[in-house]
């Protein structure tokens, strides 16, 4: 069974983020990395493709400046190539741009499963999924906490308010995993050496047969006209214990409709 | 090398997070509990596919070595791979919460193991050495003595005698890492033919935890490094075959032996001090931007800037030695003795410098367990003492030097 993870590449959130004053977009000049909700993706994606006892794991990711580094952590932890969409034309994507790239790099894979996070960590529209979906025209299921592949059928517990809803969908398809679906693994040594010489394929909008006006800044049907600094928290209530603070905290929470 | 590769920055990163995921939560525990640091190590080597490697490395390496002697040194010299260095990362990582986990590896991998690597027969290697470099067993290596530390072969008591087809070992040792869990001892001693000690050649043995007149103290209490037991030996006759003669022959150079593994053990302790010095220096820059007095963060301060300062240039200079040691390895060369003894002093006393102001930084903090670098303080100080001592590395500098 063949699998593609669609892999994001970010700038560290352990990082002060900074946005770019004109486009009022995060900067990505500097070194990228894997998206740890990703990383659930690559983990089930290997897991499918070991049960299955066949087939490969490719990566698809878009990303400025032929940035690796996050797509040679996926790799290392045992994906079988990649395949990178990166060109200045880019700059100014939305996520209807994003998934219009993104299909077609996928359908080169040819996947009878591709899988992606519910949503990313710098951007969470968690639109682009659904959208990759339906340009190819493919069923997809989201928010998956566990998955499981059996008679050319996905199989997946579907997370929702309440608990969970059992799906299953005909393959090809897309889903989306929510974090913890399973414990991403380590890279090995073994595979930190291996990444290196794992082929990355690095391919430009033309490559893809795109117009440089689907995509881009001028193929963007969403502009961000503003942004704003996030208000400051407010600083907590202390309540000091004299005796009433259960009844306290229990009307205080009574009040935000919590219990 | 100037900078770490990509391949090396995503090993350091992976165990980085192995460290913070399963050593900083439980480091109480560790240092202060009853939990032999072995089942942690474990972990580590089975999730990074270290202990796989070892294993096929160990199986070329018999290969090699039963192919004849023309292979091997063919194949051992040269060795520049994307891996160079891979090793001294996880030492790194794990130093910047538990030097005493990398003791407790090091002195079973490092020393046990290397020392029969080196010295052993075939046969010796297959019975002992694998396990250990895997860690399926935790191996000590044991020279000091309650009268011999220094002067490791001058004032040596231990004896082993004849007798027969067998040898019957006598002596005691003391500061052993590892010693009380140990599956696999390494015991340097003397032969005792009746002539004067200061002639007496130097052998080695291989013990089994558990043989009869072997018994392995409980830990001692130390000044820190908790987390890596240290106990003595008491062993009176024990009696053993040949077959646990390293190399199997009394001819061995043991003298010669043990230095090249004083050697390898000086230059891990770079990479040691690198792993404390940048957790030191992390913190202390975090806490020297956070704490505010006289209406100032202490970092707005001349003299807090100053310690920044020294312990960024100790860093800088440790961890170019840890480059040079990576490049020379690369290139499949060997630091002479005196080198690393010079590494080896510099590294620690640059590392006890750093520690100690980390502390004073942090004020009375720094003096409370909850802020760390009290235990890598502590935890330092034995750089300048294991391994020889910091006046032990000079006089062999000096020694180097004025020869
Ligand atoms: C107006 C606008 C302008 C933008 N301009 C730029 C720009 O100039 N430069 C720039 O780099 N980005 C830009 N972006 C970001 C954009 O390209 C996002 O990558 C895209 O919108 C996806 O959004 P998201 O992260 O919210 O995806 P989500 O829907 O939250 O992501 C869900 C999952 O989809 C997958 N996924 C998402 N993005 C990618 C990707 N790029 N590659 C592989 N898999 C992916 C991942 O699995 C991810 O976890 C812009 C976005 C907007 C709205
Ligand atoms: C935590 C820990 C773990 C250890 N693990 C092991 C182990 O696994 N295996 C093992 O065999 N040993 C181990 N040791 C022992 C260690 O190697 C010795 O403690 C060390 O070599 C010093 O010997 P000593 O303690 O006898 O000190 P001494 O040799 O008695 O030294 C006392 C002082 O005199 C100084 N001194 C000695 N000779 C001279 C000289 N010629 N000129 C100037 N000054 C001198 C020393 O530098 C020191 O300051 C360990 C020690 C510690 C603390």
């Amino acid at each position: 069974m063949n699998v593609v993870v669609c892999v994001k590449q970010i700038p560290d959130p352990a990082q002060p983020g900074q946005l770019d004053p004109g486009s009022k977009t995060l900067k990505r000049e500097g070194k990228l990395i894997l998206d740890d909700s990703d990383a659930y993706g690559v983990e089930m994606a290997l897991l499918l493709a070991e049960k299955a006892g066949g087939g490969e794991v490719t990566l698809v990711s878009m990303a400025p400046n032929g940035e690796t580094s996050g797509l040679r952590t996926a790799l290392a932890m045992g994906a079988a190539k990649a395949i990178l969409v990166s060109d200045d034309s880019l700059a100014g994507t939305d996520a209807l741009g994003t998934a219009k790239v993104l299909a077609a790099a996928i359908k080169r894979a040819e996947p009878d499963l591709i899988v992606a996070a519910t949503e990313s960590t710098d951007g969470y529209t968690g639109t682009l999924p659904v959208q990759v979906a339906e340009i190819l025209g493919l069923p997809s299921v989201t928010f998956a906490k566990s998955v499981d592949v059996a008679d050319g059928k996905v199989k997946v517990n579907r997370q929702t308010e309440a608990g969970y809803d059992e799906v299953e969908c005909p393959l090809p398809a897309l889903i989306t995993v929510t974090a913890g679906v399973v414990e991403p693994r380590y890279p090995s040594f073994k595979g930190i050496m291996a990444a290196r010489s794992k082929p990355v394929e690095q391919l430009t909008v033309a490559d893809l047969g795109l117009s440089a006006d689907q995509v881009g800044a001028a193929g963007a049907r969403q502009e961000v006209v503003d942004v704003t600094a996030a208000e400051e928290r407010k600083a907590g209530e202390v309540i000091t214990d004299e005796g009433d603070a259960h009844e306290r905290v229990v009307a205080f929470l009574d009040q935000l409709k919590l219990i | 090398m100037f900078e770490w590769t990509e391949e090396q920055n995503m090993l350091r990163e992976a165990v980085r997070k192995f460290v913070e995921t399963e050593i900083a939560p439980n480091i109480n525990e560790l240092e202060h509990g009853d939990t032999p640091p072995y089942d942690t190590l474990r972990k580590m080597y089975k999730t990074f596919g270290m202990d796989a490697m070892a294993r096929a490395g160990f199986e070329a390496r018999i290969k090699r070595e039963k192919e004849g002697p023309a292979a091997t040194s063919e194949r051992r010299s040269g060795g520049g791979d994307a891996g160079a260095g891979f090793m001294l990362i996880p030492i790194i990582e794990l130093c910047r919460y538990c030097p005493g986990m990398v003791t407790a590896m090091g002195v079973s991998v490092g020393l046990a193991a290397s020392a029969i690597m080196s010295k052993g027969t075939i046969a010796q290697k297959e019975r002992w050495g694998v396990d250990l470099l895997t860690l399926d067993k935790i191996g000590s290596w044991a020279i000091t003595e309650p009268g011999s530390g220094s002067d490791a072969f001058g004032s040596m008591k231990s004896t082993a005698r004849r007798d027969g087809d067998e040898y019957v070992l006598n002596g005691s040792k003391t500061f052993i890492t590892n010693g009380p869990y140990a599956d696999t001892i390494v015991f340097i001693c003397k032969l005792d033919e009746g002539n004067d000690p200061k002639d007496r050649k130097v052998l080695t043995f291989v013990l089994d935890s558990g043989m009869p007149g072997l018994e392995q103290s409980k830990p001692l209490r130390k000044m820190g490094l908790h987390s890596s037991p240290t106990g003595e030996l008491f062993l009176s006759d024990v009696r053993v075959g040949r077959d646990r003669l390293l190399g199997e022959t009394e001819e061995q150079p043991s003298r010669e032996g043990a230095k090249e593994t004083f050697s390898m053990e000086r230059t891990g302790v770079a990479a040691m001090a690198l792993g404390i010095v940048e957790r030191c220096l992390q913190e202390s820059v975090a806490y020297a931007k956070d704490r505010v007095q006289f209406g100032h963060p202490i970092g707005e301060f001349q003299l807090i800037q100053m310690k920044l300062a020294k312990m960024e240039v100790a860093r800088l200079n440790i961890q170019n030695l840890v480059f040079r040691q990576i490049e020379m390895g690369a290139a499949g060369k060997g630091m002479s003795l005196a080198e690393a003894s010079a590494c080896k002093l510099y590294a620690a006393q640059a590392c006890m410098e750093v520690a100690l102001e980390a502390v004073q930084l942090f004020g009375g903090n720094g003096y409370m367990a909850e802020f760390g670098v009290e235990q890598l303080c502590r935890d330092a100080k034995v750089l300048q003492i294991y391994a020889g001592t910091d006046e032990i590395q000079i006089s062999q500098i000096a020694r180097s030097l004025l020869s």
